[in-house]
């Protein structure tokens, strides 16, 4: 047996602080495919990109190599479950690699804490892990609950992907590494006009203009109920997953416009595939449901049988 | 259109002093800024961007803002209704870095002091606590995850005293 793959676990904000549902299924799901998380202790945000990168590129890539450090001091590669952490975190290294005129001046801060970046790791997303080290054959192999007949919109969000030419993931114009992974678990995909559109939290757009950032998401939601309608939107980012889920409560108060779409961050999808079961990580915590006092509709999630019997 | 943010509403009635040398030389020294006059106005740029139909001034027209040297690119809502999806970047056949200029123009606006109030509390925030949100403690306790690594404020702290990010707006 070879040695299991080891990430220094990169939570950033969102996910521990409102999503931890999020954090316990990529636990239960990275357990069960023999891939060790390790805590990363003194991680701060990544810096938020959208945010800090808007003030000054110094900070923001100051800060992002903070974090770096970490990882380059235990010589594990980061994994995170994030698009805005990944943007920072995966930029700023790449970029902090290539421009050696913002790798001195991000040294000279990072020497007042005695820190150093060196450029000896590798930042990855979770899509990564379960791509290219698991393999979407490995990952299948894991699904004893396949989520038959459950329709399934994604939202593959920006950062991963984007820019094309500098992170060279995937086609981002016609995108299929997410759609492979969500697809193992058994749920039908529905392709919609607008998928590839921002979640409109973006560059935090939703700190600066709240009702235009819902402008979108309500334009992504009406384009899925054009195609048809879905059961479940399915993300691999919790800020993407934030506003699609709270965005819902928003827009009905905003617009007076209802919607009931359940969100999905793909880890959750993947252990709920994988046979956890959705009170094992808290599906029913995510801020929608405590904000409309509602739950997951279990029966169109094919997950009814559990519900009653925990009910 | 989008009501609460930007100065600049639209460009009937304005006049500009164009051709500010020291302005076009500030923005062709932002990445990607130095291929300003590689843009032909195709507006392939626009017809991608998802605040295209949101915005009063479209990301094409402050491409050519910025060629002409007009400082007013700052006020425009687009600099700060910018996703950065990078949607712009990836389409645009002169492959003009769209995305990271608008990030370049956003840093110069924020100097100025031109930045949603949003943005501002957020800074407060990382400088604080070193992260944007705080732990929700019984719902960690309920699903058994233990507490979030531990983070020294002091440190972050220190860095960001040492970058400046709390006295770079001008007059701060
Ligand atoms: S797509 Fe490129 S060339 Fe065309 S208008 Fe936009 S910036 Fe200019
Ligand atoms: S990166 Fe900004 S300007 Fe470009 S398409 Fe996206 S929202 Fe529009």
């Amino acid at each position: 047996m070879s040695k299991r793959p080891a990430y220094y676990h990169f939570l950033g904000c969102i996910i521990p602080h409102r999503y931890p549902s999020i954090e316990k299924a990529t636990k239960l799901v990275f357990n069960d495919l023999g891939i060790d998380l390790l805590d990363m202790v003194g991680a701060s945000c990544c810096p938020a990109p959208g945010v800090f990168g808007s003030f000054d590129r110094v900070t923001w890539a100051t800060i992002a190599a903070r974090n770096l450090t970490i990882a380059e001091q235990g010589g594990h590669p980061i994994t995170t479950g994030c698009n805005g952490c990944f943007a920072s975190l995966w930029d700023s290294n790449h970029e902090l690699k290539e421009d050696e005129e913002l790798r001195a001046a991000v040294n000279r801060n990072l020497a007042d804490i005695g820190r150093e970046f060196k450029g000896t790791i590798e930042v990855t997303h979770y899509l990564d892990v379960l791509h290219d080290v698991v393999g979407t054959q490995k990952v299948k192999e894991h699904v004893t609950r396949p989520l038959n007949g459950v329709r399934m919109a994604l939202h593959p969000g920006c950062h991963w992907m984007r820019p094309k030419l500098v992170k060279k993931k995937d086609d981002s114009e016609r995108p299929h590494i997410f759609r492979e992974i969500c697809e193992t678990s058994g749920a039908k995909y529905v392709h919609y006009k607008d998928e590839l559109i921002c979640c409109g939290a973006g560059g935090a757009v939703r700190t600066a203009d709240l009702k235009t950032s819902l402008d979108f998401t309500k334009q992504k939601f009406d384009s899925i109920a054009a195609a048809g309608g879905a059961d479940v939107i399915v993300t691999p980012c919790p800020f993407c997953l934030l506003q699609l889920d709270t965005g819902q409560v928003e827009i009905q108060k905003l617009f007076g416009v209802e919607y009931k779409f359940d969100i999905m961050h793909v880890s959750e999808l993947l252990a709920l595939a994988f046979g956890h079961e959705p009170d094992e990580f808290g599906l029913a915590n995510h801020l929608q449901y405590s904000q409309r006092k509602t739950e997951p509709n279990w029966e169109r999630l094919n997950l009814r049988a559990k519900a009653k019997a925990t009910a | 259109m989008a009501e609460n943010w930007g100065q600049l509403k639209s460009f009937e009635g304005k006049k500009f002093e164009a051709l500010d040398a020291e302005f076009t030389k500030e923005v062709s020294k932002l990445i990607g800024g130095q291929d300003l006059t590689a843009c032909f106005q195709c507006a392939k740029c626009s017809a991608g961007c998802p605040v295209s139909d949101k915005v009063n001034i479209q990301v094409h027209e402050l491409m050519r803002m910025l060629l002409f040297g007009f400082r007013e690119v700052l006020d425009t809502d687009m600099v700060w209704l910018c996703t950065t999806c990078y949607q712009c970047q990836q389409r645009c056949p002169q492959g003009i870095e769209i995305t990271d200029i608008i990030f370049g123009l956003k840093n110069m606006a924020f100097r100025k002091g031109i930045t949603p109030p949003g943005y501002v509390t957020s800074r407060k925030a990382l400088y604080d606590n070193g992260k944007l949100y705080e732990p929700t403690d019984w719902e960690r306790d309920d699903l058994a995850l233990p507490p979030v690594p531990h983070l020294d404020v002091a440190e972050t702290r220190k860095v960001l005293g040492k970058t400046g990010l709390m006295r770079l707006q001008e007059g701060e």
